[in-house]
């Protein structure tokens, strides 16, 4: 009789055991499925939203077939205040045109107030972050012509004094979801220079550019970029540009709201020709609205 | 002595059960389209879906990677990765379901299945019941159909301002080809 109990004890274990196991089956089928998937694709955070951090450029590239317009808006300086009012008097406006060639290559043109720049810019996305790359990096030139200069004024002008030139490595990396950080070796050729200004002749000067971005929600985010010029008199009256900011992404649509201390938006003017001083308030507002096609 | 017959009988079954025969693929096409007339379309194409079915139960399983739909345009699929789907917090969406009375060797041209199942995306489940179309040839078995899921019930926002140019009915289709799994 207690052999027999046993026995029963056995079948109703093994019984009440069989619904789990039905369960496990189909957890099994899962499983399986899983052990199925062979190379799976992973989505990487881009780092950046819009093609610039505020003034650097980011380490992102129009895709193939992408035409983008963008207008950038820079303003007078703030501390004038109501007098003209907060540098809206003032304005600079840079458009820009920027169209995806091939994939991963951008061409750029655009025409900035500042010093009557037209400007020629190429970038190419070398590597996206992935589990074999750990950064973003993107290769960008620019070809800046300053057609603000007189030849009546000044007689010995050449055409190649009206060129200036940028190279930049960019380098970024997104950090967890929210926090990108970028790091910009650049290298910047004026063929012409105001020694007003610069103090000593610096045609080439090396320029560390920094830059990140953080998010506050899914569509909003905080931007800054610096860059350093190792290159600059220390008694020369520009200064490095500092931008602060945030990105608006609607859709198509990114609004940069930013302040800087920055006139320019072309490449070589706003990296060694900025003149405000952030520290004595020269600060000007500024936007860039990005709008893809 | 009787116990041990049974016993034996379900140890019997149980293997039976254990050796389940199995079709599945590598290469299924998921699909959705989520336009709305007089705007741009909104669609993509998954060509990488995994789906394993069980031909003794009907029990079907499936799985897409988000980063595996294609759109037409690279900021739209960026922004359904990063904007929608938080594909970098919840890369993939799995369905698990059943196949009502099916049967291999009952089918022989095309047939209706009901299909029944949770599909999770974003973590969040949700019951679907719909019917596919199911049929054989060649050993090969074609499952296809389509439903309509909302994007409210995955917690999917959209912003007010695009609000207009995407529907809220998403329709999904879905298209498979399975081989004999051996």
């Amino acid at each position: 009789m207690y052999y027999y109990s046993i026995k029963k004890l056995f079948l109703i274990t093994v019984l009440s055991v069989i619904p789990f196991l039905c369960e496990a089956q189909e957890d099994d089928l899962l499983r399986e499925l899983d052990s199925l998937n062979q190379n799976e694709p992973k989505f990487e955070l881009p780092a950046f939203k819009a093609l610039q951090i505020g003034n650097l450029q980011s380490t992102k590239v129009v895709d193939k077939g992408d035409l983008y317009l963008v207008v950038a808006h820079r303003f007078g300086v703030l501390k004038n205040g109501i007098d003209d009012f907060f540098g809206l008097d003032q304005a600079n406006t840079k458009i820009q045109l920027l169209y995806g060639l091939l994939p991963n290559l951008q061409l750029g043109f655009s025409r900035d107030s500042y010093e009557k720049t037209y400007s020629g810019t190429a970038k190419y996305k070398l590597f996206r972050q992935s589990d074999r790359v750990p950064v973003n990096v993107s290769l960008y030139g620019s070809v800046d012509m300053n057609s603000q200069l007189k030849k009546s004024l000044y007689p010995g002008l050449k055409t190649s004094d009206r060129f200036s030139y940028t190279a930049q490595i960019l380098a970024s990396r997104s950090f967890l979801e929210k926090l990108s950080l970028e790091v910009a070796p650049i290298f910047v050729r004026h063929n012409l220079q105001d020694l007003n200004f610069t103090k000593t002749q610096t045609h080439n000067q090396l320029l560390l550019g920094m830059g990140g971005r953080y998010k506050l929600s899914k569509r909003l985010s905080l931007n800054m970029d610096y860059a350093y010029n190792f290159s600059k008199n220390k008694n020369s009256l520009y200064k490095n540009p500092l931008t602060i900011g945030v990105d608006i992404e609607t859709g198509g649509h990114v609004f940069q709201l930013l302040f800087t201390n920055s006139r320019a938006s072309n490449d070589s003017s706003f990296l060694t020709e900025t003149t405000g001083d952030w520290s004595k308030g020269e600060i000007s507002f500024g936007f860039n609205i990005v709008r893809v096609f | 002595m009787k116990t041990t017959k049974i016993l034996i009988i379900f140890c019997v079954l149980l293997s039976l059960q254990l050796q389940a025969q199995k079709y599945f693929t590598r290469s299924g096409i998921t699909q959705f389209e989520a336009s709305e007339k007089a705007f741009e379309p909104i669609e993509a194409i998954n060509s990488s879906t995994t789906v394993l079915l069980d031909t003794n139960n009907g029990n079907i399983v499936s799985q897409v990677f988000m980063a595996g739909f294609q759109f037409k345009n690279a900021l739209m699929q960026e922004h359904f990765n990063e904007n929608y789907m938080d594909s970098y917090q919840y890369p993939k969406a799995t369905f698990k379901g059943k196949l009502d009375n099916f049967s291999i060797v009952s089918l022989n041209a095309n047939n209706s299945y009901d299909l029944n199942g949770v599909l999770t995306i974003k973590g969040i489940k949700k019951n679907i019941q719909t019917i596919v179309s199911v049929k054989v040839e060649n050993n090969r078995i074609f499952i296809s159909g389509s439903f309509y899921v909302n994007a409210n019930d995955f917690d999917i926002k959209i912003p007010s301002i695009i609000r207009d140019k995407i529907a809220k009915q998403i329709e999904i289709s879905i298209n498979y080809e399975l081989i004999e799994k051996k």
